[in-house]
């Protein structure tokens, strides 16, 4: 068919407007590269790689508002045998950060102003204001041994514990309140700084907020130089002295620089593997050049629709997409081989000549990264679109610009003839015996490694933060007692009271919870503010008992003092989230949400502190069980069991994908058809085996990398059929370089630090090598005897 | 978590301050220090163990009395005060590095704070333990501290609070003696004053058995 294309007149006119048309395509892009490049913010937050509840939005909100409260925020602990030690330990962290003009700056503390501000809004709302403990000892006390506490309370020398005068709060119960508020951390301020004792130090917590910019494109880590700066200088205060660091900024700005560091090996190692593949492979000035503008195209074009689709680009992105160069390369290594191999056709002809097999292979790799934007990862479908559009712009460019710039003639090299005519000497499975028994014996081995195969699904394959930046992270957090960001109850309710009630409801059966030692503790909305039919009540109790409590200490003392009076409105949530009171809680309230079925309209986040032990967090979570509205939530492991999910999901795709492949071709190359298919079919199988012998589980991240090895491997099958007469040997020259090319590529992204991309480009890494080296054994007969250039 | 830092830094404030507070009357009676460090050196003499007697008189805002108790004390250095009000009503009160409770009639006891669910009161105890060995150093941080010699053997020491989160508690306390402490007044910012008698004041060098129980 090669032959009948061949002879007929190519038709200038469609390919001159494709030119030009794209022409205008890569100058829009180039302004916007300008511009992009100007203004950039590129994403490092993990969260928004990972998947949003399409049917519970306000899961999503909750996540985020509780990811958005400490963005900025750099919590650092230093500990010492004594606080004397701690003192100058921290004196001198102090002082190394000023002096290392890090962009720290310490995060104000509660002035006195603020204090008297929430004392003074609370105050006239005290009487509706009961801890749990409280309630129960005032519906339960005899009047008498409440008076009796109250007399020896006036009678002990002090003030005692009061926040308020004595007829506002005979039995002193609003400091205890307080301290139930405070127990959302367990920080305390001590001589004007934050500090704790646990595990025999004592601790001083700073907390810091960054004042530049998010992190910075030149992969510099200016937080994490200064911090351990600071450390060292804690230390040579104080030798010994442990020092603890943590926050989100530390863990974006690791992966700012590695994602970096990352863009830069995988990026230029890339392209400069390319371009001594072509050096090697074409004398020409010609090709070296147009192959490096179609990769500068192809990820330009990349990087603006992804930017423009998604408002932002992860980093992760970039860094997958920095592999792409490997990929997008070979349309034109095709092109430029077939050209060494027909010196004689012009270019226009030879290009459209190689325009079906192209395209063909352009669809297939395009599929491959289209399966990589199934899951409902927004993550994973940036990376699917930047690489579409990355391998489309290269393949486009490569189309409709290579045939009008690239003129003479492109000479080979020792180097491409020998590959050329490496060909010939390359094994080749004929329809014999021998070729059942080879195979028969591969499925084996491969059987034998598959079954070997472990399945891990864990979420923790996205975090790529090392390992020391989470042991502190989770030691602080222990520390300090604070809430576990990602495992929470969401409550729902109709009306903003409903979900005040409905939390009511789910904290009555968290108190048991508490009783029994399971949980330190909870934190929720309704502590703050609580439902109006509780302060209702609470309000009724406190009055009918202070009251006798009052005329009682009127009668023992010869008083005539009146119980002090409250606001008779209840405090409502409105005029709380008005308040700078609301500041500690604020983050709970998530508000207004799509109604549903139900009837719920609002939300709300109740988490847990202190939890003894993780496994026994299902237990916890059957606190729900029969409340209405109210939902557990373990992002940990609804993420974990979605990535489980998609990987069973995507295996089914992938060998649904191998079927629809084969059918394709078989559609244009009938009973050949198998011979393009094999080399990808022993490929992905083998890649199977061998991960399992390297001891990687199965991930979610395999089986899409291996979807992508379909897309990829039939390329090569299709060049190489598609060349079969016309230009053998080229055909293999530009199998041999591609699949090079595109080895380096995943290659280097399997050294990436993050684990998903790691077990990604593994598995390419595996499998482009078989790929390469199966798929001459599968070539038509005919491609045994190439021609000489 | 800065929010959630702050509401704790925020409550647990005005808890600190006034546990300190409440702390402090018991711990002056028997370790003033100051400026005048020599002076006070010269003049009160702290033992280890020291009890005595004591008269309150507490003027409260909305009372139209004076407050007024009488019972004994008892501070070892280091162990803790113990403060037994006989009149108008029975009760103690224990200070301990760890604990701060009462102690009932019938021998119950109840919590007002414990070092282990709030870690703000073992400040507040180091700081009385601070005051009962006179450690000048640590009361100079947290108070301003003005000591004038009385006539021949007496002296007056006047402790301003510089901690912001005291002072809003704690206008001042005044201590006044010779070999012992003899009175201490305290102001509030409340607008409430306390003032402390101290008589038949016993040195000793050693808790008795019985005595040490008592602080547990």
């Amino acid at each position: 068919m090669s032959v009948d294309d061949a002879s007929r007149p190519v038709r200038r006119l469609p390919w001159q407007v494709a030119a030009w048309a794209w022409l205008a395509c890569c100058v829009v892009v180039a302004l916007h590269q300008f511009t992009f490049w100007r203004t950039t913010h590129f994403d490092t937050d993990v969260m928004a790689l990972l998947p949003q509840d399409e049917q519970a939005p306000e899961v999503g909100r909750a996540t985020r508002q509780l990811a958005d409260q400490v963005t900025r925020q750099v919590v650092v602990m230093i500990g010492a045998p004594d606080w004397t030690s701690a003192q100058e330990a921290a004196a001198a962290w102090r002082q190394a950060i000023a002096s290392a003009q890090a962009p720290l700056k310490a995060s104000a503390l509660a002035g006195a102003d603020a204090l008297r501000d929430t004392l003074a809004f609370y105050a006239p709302y005290r009487d509706r204001l009961l801890t749990p403990a409280q309630r129960t000892q005032l519906e339960r006390a005899q009047p008498g041994g409440l008076l009796q506490g109250a007399l020896a309370a006036l009678a002990q020398p002090g003030g005692g514990f009061r926040l308020a005068d004595w007829n506002a709060d005979p039995l002193a119960l609003w400091p205890q309140w307080w301290l139930a508020r405070a127990s959302d951390t367990r920080a305390r301020p001590r001589d004007g700084q934050l500090a704790l004792t646990a595990d025999g130090l004592e601790w001083i917590v700073l907390l810091q907020e960054t004042t530049g910019p998010a992190f910075s494109l030149s992969g510099d880590s200016t937080i994490a130089d200064a911090l351990a700066r600071g450390q060292a200088a804690a230390n040579a205060a104080v030798p010994g002295a442990r020092v603890l660091a943590g926050g989100v900024p530390l863990h974006a700005e690791y992966a700012a620089a590695r994602a970096h560091l990352e863009v830069n090996t995988i990026g230029w190692g890339s392209v400069a593997g390319v371009l001594v593949l072509v050096f090697l492979a074409f004398r020409s000035l010609w090709p070296r050049l147009l192959m490096a503008v179609s990769l500068l195209v192809g990820v330009a074009m990349a990087l603006s629709v992804t930017a423009w689709v998604f408002g932002q680009v992860h980093l992760l992105t970039t860094v997958f997409g920095a592999s792409l160069v490997g990929c997008a390369e070979d349309y034109g290594l095709y092109y430029f081989a077939s050209r060494q191999g027909a010196p004689g056709q012009p270019p226009l002809r030879l290009m459209s000549t190689l325009l079906p097999g192209l395209g063909l292979a352009l669809l297939t790799s395009v599929l491959g990264y289209v399966a990589l934007g199934l899951p409902p990862f927004p993550g994973l479908r940036q990376m699917a679109l930047f690489s579409v559009v990355g391998i489309a712009g290269a393949f486009v460019t490569t189309v409709a610009w290579f045939p009008w710039i690239d003129r003479g003639t492109v000479r080979g090299t020792r180097f491409s003839e020998w590959i050329t005519g490496g060909l010939v000497r390359y094994p080749r499975f004929g329809a014999g015996r021998g070729t059942w028994i080879v195979h028969a014996a591969v499925l084996a081995a491969c059987a034998a490694g598959i079954a070997r195969i472990k399945v891990d699904d864990d979420l923790r394959q996205l975090q790529g933060s090392p390992k020391r930046l989470v042991d502190a992270q989770r030691e602080i957090g222990r520390l300090l007692g604070l809430a576990s960001p990602s495992q929470f109850f969401v409550v729902r309710g109709a009306s903003v009271d409903d979900v005040l009630q409905r939390e009511e409801a789910l904290k009555a059966r968290l108190d048991a919870r508490v009783a029994d030692g399971e949980l330190a503790g909870y934190r929720a909305l309704s502590d703050w503010v609580p439902s109006l039919a509780r302060q209702a009540s609470d309000a009724a109790l406190t009055r009918r008992i202070e009251d006798g409590v009052i005329a009682g200490v009127d009668q023992v003392l010869g008083e005539s003092q009146r119980r002090a009076a409250f606001d008779a409105a209840p405090l409502t949530l409105d005029q709380w989230l008005a308040s700078p009171a609301s500041a500690a809680g604020r983050a709970l309230w998530i508000g207004a949400v799509p109604r549903q079925d139900d009837g719920t309209a609002f939300a709300s986040v109740v988490m847990l502190r202190g939890v003894r032990d993780f496994a026994a967090l299902p237990d916890i979570a059957r606190s729900a069980d029969g409340l209405p509205g109210v939902r557990w939530v373990d992002q940990v492991q609804s993420v974990s069991a979605l990535l489980g999910r998609y990987r069973h999901t995507m295996g089914l795709l992938l060998a649904a994908g191998h079927v629809a492949v084969l059918l394709a071709l078989a559609w244009r190359y009938g009973r050949r058809a198998w011979r393009a298919w094999m080399p990808t079919a022993v490929a992905t199988v083998g890649t199977l085996a061998l991960l399992a012998l390297a001891g990687q589980p199965l991930q979610l991240f395999n089986v899409l990398a291996l979807a992508l090895l379909l897309g990829i491997g039939i390329d090569y099958g299709i060049f190489l059929l598609e060349r079969e007469d016309a230009g053998a040997g080229s055909a293999w020259l530009a199998v041999v370089l591609g699949a090079a090319s595109t080895w380096l590529s995943f290659g280097l992204l399997a050294l990436s630090s993050t684990p998903a991309l790691r077990s990604f480009g593994l598995t390419l890494l595996f499998g482009i090598l078989i790929v390469g080296l199966a798929a001459p054994l599968y070539r038509p007969r005919t491609l045994s005897i190439p021609k000489t250039p | 978590m800065i929010g959630i830092v702050r509401a704790a830094a925020l409550a647990v404030g005005v808890l600190a301050a006034s546990a300190s507070f409440a702390a402090s009357p018991a711990s002056a009676a028997s370790a003033p220090a100051a400026d005048g460090v020599r002076l006070l050196h010269e003049r009160l003499k702290i033992a280890p163990v020291l009890k005595g007697e004591f008269e309150q008189v507490k003027t409260l805002k909305g009372f139209r009395n004076a407050l007024v108790s009488k019972g004994e004390f008892l501070v070892a250095r280091g162990q803790g005060v113990w403060w037994h009000t006989r009149q108008p009503f029975e009760t103690t009160l224990v200070v301990t590095r760890t604990r701060l409770f009462t102690r009932n009639p019938d021998g119950s006891t109840g919590d007002l704070a414990d070092a282990q669910a709030e870690p703000g009161v073992r400040q507040v105890n180091e700081l009385i333990f601070s005051l009962l060995a006179a450690d000048i150093d640590a009361l100079a941080d947290k108070f301003a501290i003005v000591a004038q010699p009385v006539g021949a053997a007496g002296w007056t020491l006047a402790l301003t609070p510089r901690d912001p989160d005291i002072a809003k508690f704690l206008v001042r306390a005044t201590l006044a003696g010779e070999r012992d402490v003899q009175t201490v007044r305290i102001e509030e910012a409340r607008g409430d004053t306390t003032l402390i008698r101290f008589s038949h004041q016993a040195p000793a060098t050693t808790l008795t058995t019985d005595e040490a129980a008592r602080l547990r």
